[in-house]
């Protein structure tokens, strides 16, 4: 009976299309953002070294994989260390018992954090807000105090331990070009696929949830699924850069973990702007910027970071990017009014 | 006439209090029930118990001959039972069109694939068409690239019907779907009820009687957390508990009542 209702509106065609909507009918992703942020990253090579733009990338998927929790979900963690920490454990000691196999590493330092994301997820995509943060954080703690004791026997404690992978052809991880060159590929790699997740049916959907999950289960959605399937994505992804920092410092030690450092991912999002893949990239580098070089000059940066987000909370909400892009789309809507004045002037 | 809803001695306890108490309740297939009932009387708690926002005191519910008594929410959905908010429940921070995305692809064979619903972008011709042909049903296609939160009030309760309507319900649960709207916005709301009533069923929790009397078959009347009436509108409206406990409420049109008696 449902067919009569849907037959007697025929779909519209391409032309009947209201105007505004096809006016935002650009694609998602462009290869232009591609060469861009290829770019970005290349022009600040000579500036700072090879092996620190590399470690800025590294970061900055880091970010972008922490963005799709908070500024898509809207859920906050102060545990996202835990999944990062795990990758560069599992990738360090898979080389350092199993195989020297660089990729086949990679591959199991993200499995092994979405693994774990999958067993955690369970917990802990059940709650919300704060219990959801703290959650995460208590599971880091765990996390940071096992590799430090219990199993201090194959991951060496404090002292952590060196990784050497062996060559693949001309993958030889330890020339800093080509580290740097496989980095920037796997950047672009997270970029693209957040970005097209993002943009599907599925980033409405983490957005829904985001501002209001009840709603979505009366739209006849299994939220806790969908949620739980972010939360593995975004530990994977971690793992992901968790496995390059090993490499790129052919180094393990429990820094990879360390609970104290998810202050830099949450300051990273809020800086470029969450819910933003281009703010996770512009903060990510800004934060490493900050935390690189603010301490050669002054000694207690840590302030001038505190200060840096009272600015952005209170004058910045969007962040660098938020803040740009509103400006532009002001322009864009001024733009647009005035020219439909013109057109009404050359009507009349 | 097939039975689509039932209730059976459905009751809510809030503490002390008693929502809803051991109300049995039947709706028939293509019918359009009403339900009218002081403020706090508990229909919004019934519907909340219907739909699965928290699960009865005691009692149970079947849907389609089914129990459902413990199913989730989504599970309700996709069986066929949607409702709406009292107070509207749109997604403010997306554009119009964005609002009918997951509602227009779940219910919709073709996008049952993952890949599609991971990948395909929202910017495709299919999904656009989906959320175009909802927007036309409830005339606010003009508005389709709007920030929700833009909206009146009014067209974001015509948006929350559209989204009810693109999940391609069976049975509609509307709550107030009149309340808070200007005249202007009442008529368009009711026109729409008009013209999709004939295609599902419908119950519709409503203050302004005089408004829906037109468009219901069955009216019930809560007072207290339990169903004191119903039956045909005109004889509803002409019963003496009804009138006791409608008396001097500014919602029921005198004149109206009047006129019913006097027929
Ligand atoms: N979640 C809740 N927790 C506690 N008490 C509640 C809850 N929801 C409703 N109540 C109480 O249950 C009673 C019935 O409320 P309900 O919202 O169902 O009334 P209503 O008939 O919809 O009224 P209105 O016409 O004002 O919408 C009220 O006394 C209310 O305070
Ligand atoms: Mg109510």
């Amino acid at each position: 009976m449902n067919e009569k209702k849907t037959s007697s509106l025929n779909p519209p065609s391409k032309e009947e299309l209201p105007s505004t909507l096809t006016n935002f009918q650009r694609k998602e992703y462009r290869k232009i953002d591609f060469l861009l942020i290829a770019a970005g990253f290349l022009l600040i090579t000579p500036i700072l070294s090879v092996h620190r733009v590399t470690d800025f990338m590294i970061f900055c998927i880091f970010a972008m994989s922490f963005d799709l929790l908070y500024g898509y979900m809207g859920r906050l963690s102060f545990g996202h260390m835990l999944f990062l920490g795990t990758g560069a454990y599992s990738c360090g000691l898979f080389i350092k018992y199993v195989s020297g196999n660089p990729l086949i590493a990679i591959l199991v330092g993200i499995a092994v954090a979405g693994l774990l994301g999958i067993l955690l997820g369970l917990i802990i995509v059940r709650t919300t807000g704060a219990c959801f943060a703290l959650i995460n954080l208590a599971f880091n703690h765990i996390g940071f105090f096992l590799v430090l004791s219990p199993l201090r026997e194959i991951t060496r404690g404090e002292d952590g331990f060196g990784v050497s992978a062996s060559k693949l052809g001309f993958l030889n991880f330890s020339s800093r070009p080509i580290m740097f060159g496989s980095v920037l590929l796997c950047l672009l790699l997270v970029f693209y696929l957040l970005k097209r997740l993002t943009s599907s049916p599925f980033g409405i959907m983490i957005r829904s949830i985001k501002e209001d999950e009840t709603r979505v289960r009366f739209l006849g959605y299994n939220t806790f699924l969908y949620k739980w399937i972010t939360f593995v994505l975004a530990g994977s992804l971690a793992g992901l850069a968790g496995t390059l920092s090993a490499l790129n410092y052919n180094y393990v030690n429990p820094n990879s973990m360390d609970v104290h450092s998810n202050v830099g991912v949450v300051f990273a999002c809020l800086i470029g702007g969450a819910g933003n893949l281009y703010g996770a990239l512009v903060g990510g580098v800004v934060y490493m910027v900050i935390s690189n070089f603010l301490p050669i000059y002054i000694h207690r940066w840590e302030m001038f970071l505190g200060f840096s987000l009272l600015i952005i909370t209170f004058r910045f909400r969007k962040g660098i990017c938020g803040y740009l892009l509103g400006l532009w789309e002001h322009g864009a809507k001024k733009r647009l009014i005035e020219r439909s004045a013109e057109q009404g002037v050359a009507k009349i | 006439m097939p039975e689509i809803l039932a209730a059976e001695g459905l009751s809510k306890h809030f503490g002390g209090l008693i929502a809803v108490n051991k109300v049995n309740l039947s709706i028939k297939k293509g019918e359009v029930a009403g339900i009218i009932g002081p403020n706090g009387s508990g229909k919004t708690t019934f519907f909340n118990l219907l739909s699965g926002f928290f699960p009865p005191t005691e009692g149970r519910m079947f849907l389609f001959g089914e129990e459902i008594t413990h199913m989730p929410p989504y599970q309700r959905v996709m069986k066929g039972m949607v409702r709406t908010f009292q107070l509207v429940s749109v997604f403010n921070s997306m554009s119009v069109w964005e609002n009918l995305v997951l509602s227009g692809i779940r219910f919709k064979e073709r996008y049952t694939s993952a890949r599609k619903f991971f990948f395909l972008s929202t910017k495709d011709d299919e999904i656009q068409e989906n959320c175009l042909k909802a927007l036309r049903l409830v005339g606010l296609e003009s508005h389709a690239s709007t920030l929700t939160s833009e909206l009146s009030y009014g067209s974001k309760r015509l948006l929350e019907i559209g989204i009810a309507l693109s999940l391609n319900p069976k049975l509609l649960l509307l709550d107030e779907p009149l309340s808070g709207l200007s005249d202007v916005e009442i008529s368009e709301v009711l026109n729409l009820l008009h013209r999709i009533k004939s295609d599902l069923t419908l119950v519709i929790i409503e203050h302004k009687l005089s408004k829906i009397v037109n468009l219901v078959d069955r009216l019930c009347v809560m007072n207290e957390g339990h169903i004191i009436c119903e039956g045909n509108p005109n004889h509803v409206l002409c019963d003496p508990s009804v009138r006791e406990c409608y008396w001097g409420k500014e919602e029921i049109d005198q004149g109206l009542l009047q006129e019913k008696a006097s027929a």
